[in-house]
């Protein structure tokens, strides 16, 4: 475990001299301010809006830019050092293969995870010296879910990661994933519903199976689980299980996005031979 | 050391019958060699000879065929514990760019399970001390390729795999790192060597190990290369005499013209000459 421990902090140490870190962290904070205060704005208020509201003006933002970030730093980190020429040199050091894709899935999801952290955290605080109605329990919350999905596309970035030969090609699968997970699988699930009889179970293994749905669902229901909101996918599990039911089923199925990329990361990396 | 029961030292590293394929191509074919403690031995072959997977194999890497022991560990069932006993240095600079001398070899350390005590008389080894905290990227080619030294030496592994490591480096360069060869041999460690390079052969490795089609074409002293040459080639003081006229008298003994050739024998002559034999026997 302690070569994991070694690779992690590697990972971290080098994630915090990168500028790609930097500037999403950056750029996030700078979004979360600007959705704020826009909508403080259109309401015709003073200052910033309370936690809710801004919770909810985030979401939509962090379901695009968290999940693109992590599926791009991640794609790099095993394909990266493949193009590099330096994999071959960390396998000759005393470590499984296990051991360095652990590794790596750790630091890269604490650095991206961190920026992300700070980003909300920097933002938080001056929306609460703004703002009169605080929800920093709910705020936290959301950050929770965030950091979730950031573990789930990390992961998923590792397979990929695993599979490719380059970066490039590695960087190709990732972004063919994200737009998939963030545009493509709404559109078409939504047309599906619309055109065809989608029956219960249906719709929801159509939830089930994109993780960025999965923390839409489960982040509009804890703030405020609005059917027209939820969207076909989310009201049928509300309607079917009630509140605790579908967050319960969401929560778990977040676990099993967590656990099973990674797992088959692992698997496929013991199985190649670089 | 530990010793077989017929109190023969045991090899520090044992390579047994080893193969390897790449899909339907073989790359090596029932390759055994053995190095005993202290040694240095020089894996010579051509570009695709099968050097580089040979090493692969022996740092367990990559799967194979056959058996490799390494200080008694074997490679297949325990590849991590083998790894402790080995340290590696790659054809390019493989240690993070951005990253101080001192942090790279830290990292190494770490992975290692290796004290970062060792860092510093690392350092020294490779006279690179004073660059201690300079970033890797400024380092010149040769202070990167002895860098890769000091990280292999950390947690003092017996056997040092080098893979073509002057293979980018200027004549200079070269020189200091063949030196520090020598410092690594006087101090007991274990070397295979894997190189293009000849110069200095004799004065570098106690065995020379030639790779061939994957196979073993030769293992010898470079005295036993030299004189398995020497056997197969005659060397003409031609005293005044013309080349031509030479050449043609040997033609018309029955010495086919391609292999009349002017040729000052140097030790890569010596070794394509000897992979030649190995091609005509088969």
């Amino acid at each position: 475990m302690n070569a994991v421990v070694t690779v992690a902090r590697k990972e971290v140490r080098d994630a915090l001299n990168s500028t790609w870190l930097l500037l999403y962290a950056v750029m996030f904070t700078a979004l979360a301010l600007g959705l704020s205060y826009l909508g403080e704005r259109n309401l015709g208020s003073l200052g910033f809006e309370n936690f809710s509201r801004t919770t909810a003006s985030l979401l939509n933002l962090c379901l695009l830019l968290a999940p693109l970030v992590a599926l791009a730093l991640s794609s790099g980190a095993i394909a990266g050092e493949r193009d590099r020429g330096t994999l071959t040199f960390l396998l000759a050091q005393p470590l499984e293969r296990w051991e360095l894709l652990l590794g790596k899935y750790a630091g890269l999801a604490a650095s991206i995870g961190l920026a992300t952290a700070a980003g909300f955290g920097v933002a938080g605080s001056l929306i609460a010296l703004q703002s009169s109605a605080m929800d920093a329990g709910t705020y936290i919350l959301f950050l929770g879910l965030v950091l979730a999905l950031i573990v789930v596309m990390t992961g998923l970035g590792l397979v990929v990661s695993v599979v490719s030969e380059s970066r490039v090609q590695a960087l190709g699968m990732a972004m063919l994933i994200w737009f998939v997970a963030a545009f493509f699988f709404d559109l078409v699930l939504i047309g599906m519903v619309s055109t065809t009889s989608l029956g219960g179970g249906g719709l929801l293994l159509a939830l089930l199976a994109n993780p960025i749905e999965i923390v839409r669902v489960l982040a509009i229901i804890r703030l405020e689980p609005d059917l027209q909101i939820l969207g076909p996918f989310g009201s049928y599990l509300m309607e079917r299980v009630g509140t605790t039911g579908a967050t319960v089923i969401l929560s778990t199925a977040l676990l099993a996005w967590i656990a099973v990329p990674v797992g088959i990361a692992a698997w496929l990396f013991e199985a190649r031979e670089d | 050391m530990n010793a077989m029961p017929d109190d023969k030292p045991r090899p520090m590293l044992r390579v047994q019958s080893l193969q390897r394929s790449y899909g339907k191509r073989v790359v090596l074919r029932d390759v055994t060699f053995d190095a005993a403690a202290g040694s240095v031995i020089a894996l010579l072959g051509s570009n695709g000879a099968g050097k580089t997977t040979a090493l692969k194999c022996i740092l367990g890497v990559i799967s194979f065929g056959g058996e490799i022991e390494v200080d008694g560990c074997s490679v297949k069932k325990d590849g991590k514990e083998a790894r402790k006993r080995i340290g590696y240095v790659p054809q390019l600079p493989a240690l993070a760019e951005g990253d101080t001398c001192q942090q790279a070899l830290e990292f190494i350390a770490d992975l290692k399970g290796a004290p970062r005590a060792g860092i510093t008389p690392a350092l020294e080894l490779v006279n690179l001390a004073q660059e201690r905290d300079a970033r890797i990227g400024q380092l010149s080619g040769g202070m990167r390729q002895r860098l890769a030294v000091a990280a292999a030496v950390l947690g003092g592994p017996p056997v040092l795999l080098l893979d073509e490591p002057t293979a980018s480096l200027d004549i200079d360069s070269k020189r200091e790192f063949q030196q520090l060869i020598l410092r690594l041999r006087d101090e007991g460690k274990t070397i295979i060597l894997s190189t293009h390079f000849f110069e200095h052969l004799e004065e570098l490795a106690d065995r020379v190990l030639i790779l061939h089609d994957g196979r073993v074409a030769f293992d010898g002293t470079t005295d036993d290369l030299a004189a398995t040459s020497r056997s197969k080639r005659l060397v003409v003081n031609l005293n005044g005499h013309s080349p031509s006229e030479t050449a043609a008298v040997l033609e018309r003994a029955g010495i086919d013209r391609s292999r009349i050739q002017p040729v000052a024998m140097g030790w890569e002559d010596i070794v394509l000459a000897t992979q030649q034999t190995e091609e005509d026997a088969q």
